[in-house]
């Protein structure tokens, strides 16, 4: 159990902002194409910077609280979680943050 | 200055100019930018903190490629724009992609 914190992290982070996409009616996950346009730099970007500074040594990833899973160089598959759900979650909070301001820009 | 806060305020520094010099989204310009992040840090204390605490760390640092400096709990200084680079690329790529192809007609195309 303990080597699914890092994964249990992150579904903790898409249920809280969850509701905002099924209850607050914006559409973030509702717009797959816009959302993987919108990722796909950073997550590229991000993820290659990941790898090199795991390679070279600057962070490593617990043996104790991951799948196990590792990319090259040692990097672990829950940042290709992280990188996906972390802004994901900025998306919901900016698109809700709209709505309330009352100019909702997706819906 | 270390590794890590380098690459950090280098990234936060290239999503700037991003902005600034190419995608003109006015992103900056909109207080609901930032409300958003300032929500979105104060979440990410309880989520880093998790990854970073030093009693029981996800995510370990070397100490000599970090600032070492950890305003709250163990995360590191350096981390923060790290987040603002993160969320305000995606932002800016999510505000540039939807106006480009908008999900409802403009107002004045409604409009008869």
């Amino acid at each position: 159990m303990d080597r699914l914190q890092y994964l249990l992290l992150m579904a903790g982070c898409v249920l809280i902002t969850l509701p905002l996409e099924l209850g607050f009616g914006v559409r973030v996950w509702r717009s797959p194409r816009r959302l993987a346009l919108a990722l796909l730099p950073a997550f590229v970007l991000f993820v290659v910077w990941d790898l090199w500074a795991t390679r070279t040594g600057t962070w490593d990833f617990s043996r104790d609280y991951t799948i196990g899973l590792r990319l090259p160089g040692g990097m672990a598959v829950e940042e290709l979680v992280f990188f996906t759900v972390i802004p994901v979650c900025g998306l919901l909070t900016l698109e809700s943050v709209r709505r309330v301001l009352g100019r909702g820009v997706s819906s | 200055m270390p590794i890590y806060p380098t690459l950090a305020v280098a990234a936060a520094i290239a999503v700037v100019l991003l902005e600034v010099v190419a995608l003109h989204t006015d992103l900056f310009r909109d207080r609901a930018y930032w409300m958003s992040m300032a929500i979105c840090y104060a979440f990410m204390i309880p989520v880093d903190g998790w990854l970073t605490k030093h009693s029981a760390p996800i995510v370990l640092y070397r100490p000599q490629d970090t600032s070492g400096i950890s305003p709250i709990w163990d995360i590191p200084l350096e981390e923060y724009a790290y987040a603002f680079a993160l969320l305000t690329a995606v932002m800016l790529m999510w505000d540039h992609v939807g106006r480009r192809t908008p999900t409802r007609a403009p107002v004045e195309q409604v409009a008869p």
